[in-house]
């Protein structure tokens, strides 16, 4: 267990205790609510990932998550945007985009991104704005029109040999 | 009984928009009205109570993206409303000359075609990168179209580098839960187990409350 700011945290965490908060055994099976009780409406679906990316494979640190069937050759596709060879997932969070909340996008807690949708763009996508945050920081804002098949890379911050790079990719739009 | 002009009246006069001569018809008023005057000194009193407990002045989070947002926003007004003003003056130019009317057909074939190849260039475009900010002034942002990863790439130069001793943890997320009336979000595992959840404070900063064994 981890304490990132421990004053509100830890009424969160009372909450959470004492039942107020969503646990495993009770959200499951439950879809996501809204004030009203019913569900949340979506404008699609995106897809993030944290990659870890390094010059010597013997760096790397041995995660074993895949790349998605929505971007076969993530791989290739990064090593020709930025100058390195090797590239592994550390995380990976497949994520509905709701239309009137904001969704978290955590494939690590110590980068993520917050998604507000502003609804569908001309020529497709969804037209997105998006905080990328580390941990307590937000590092960038910026207002994105997201399509398949396009993903957005976002090159984070360096670690030990080498980089983070944030992924986001448009997996379906539209919804319930 | 106090009738709807009343409410109105009363309410400028809390707020001071009456002129002289209202206000002192309206104070009149007030003196012939116990009823009233009980209401309108209630009212009073409220008011000043709630105004001693607010600031005069809120502070805006990110007063720079705030204001970029907004100059953003004028500026697309701005163009929607020359193209607007431009629609009528060229059509009516076009109509008014024969040369033009003679090389009609040609424009509109050229129209047709141009509008065809926007479509093309359209539904062949990539991601869009429309604005983007950074609150850290040392933080600077850049975008570059990669045509050949078929990507949008965002390049943040100047962030400070993870601590190397720093074990960043990965998560497969299986599903994530949202409760709106809470404002949180429950990630969870493919075993149904809760890896995280995603709260906010009172700032908007986000809360995040952890367990499960970190990766990376």
């Amino acid at each position: 267990m981890r304490i990132q700011a421990p004053v509100t945290l830890s009424l969160l965490f009372a909450a959470w205790c004492c039942g107020v908060l969503p646990t495993a055994a009770q959200t499951t099976t439950a879809p996501p609510t809204t004030a009203a009780g019913k569900s949340a409406a979506t404008d699609g679906k995106v897809w993030g990932a944290l990659v870890y990316a390094v010059t010597d494979k013997s760096k790397l640190t041995g995660a074993v998550e895949k790349a998605p069937d929505l971007i076969p050759d993530l791989t290739d596709r990064l090593a020709k945007a930025f100058p390195f060879t090797d590239f592994e997932i550390l995380g990976q969070h497949t994520q509905d985009v709701f239309r009137e909340y904001e969704s978290w996008v955590v494939p690590s807690p110590e980068l993520f991104l917050k998604v507000d949708s502003k609804g569908p763009a001309e020529g497709g996508g969804l037209n997105l704005h998006l905080q990328f945050w580390r941990q307590q920081t937000v590092l960038v804002k910026t207002d994105t029109i997201l399509r398949t098949g396009s993903p957005l890379f976002i090159r984070g911050p360096k670690w030990r040999d080498g980089q983070l790079i944030f992924v986001l990719a448009l997996k379906s739009v539209g919804g319930k | 009984m106090k009738t709807p002009p009343e409410d109105h009246d009363l309410i400028r006069w809390l707020d001071e928009e009456m002129t002289p001569a209202e206000r002192t018809s309206f104070e009149a008023r007030l003196e012939a009205d116990p009823t009233l005057k009980a209401e309108a000194e209630e009212m009073r009193q409220l008011s000043l109570s709630v105004r001693s407990h607010l600031p005069k002045e809120m502070p805006v989070p990110h007063p720079d993206f705030f204001n970029s947002q907004i100059q953003v926003r004028i500026q697309q007004m701005d163009l929607e409303e020359r193209r607007a003003a431009a629609r009528p003056a060229a059509a009516g130019s076009i109509l008014s000359s024969l040369w033009m009317r003679l090389l009609a057909p040609v424009a509109a074939v050229a129209m047709l075609a141009a509008g065809w190849l926007a479509l093309r260039t359209s539904s062949a475009t990539g991601s869009v990168v429309v604005s983007v900010y950074t609150p850290d002034p040392k933080v600077q942002a850049t975008t570059v179209e990669n045509t050949e990863a078929h990507a949008t790439v965002l390049l943040l130069e100047g962030l400070d580098a993870m601590p190397a001793e720093k074990n960043v943890a990965g998560l497969s997320v299986h599903h994530a839960e949202t409760d709106a009336q809470l404002a949180t979000t429950t990630l969870f595992d493919g075993a149904g187990q809760v890896l995280l959840v995603m709260g906010k404070d009172a700032r908007n900063q986000p809360l995040i409350f952890s367990h499960g064994t970190p990766r990376g």
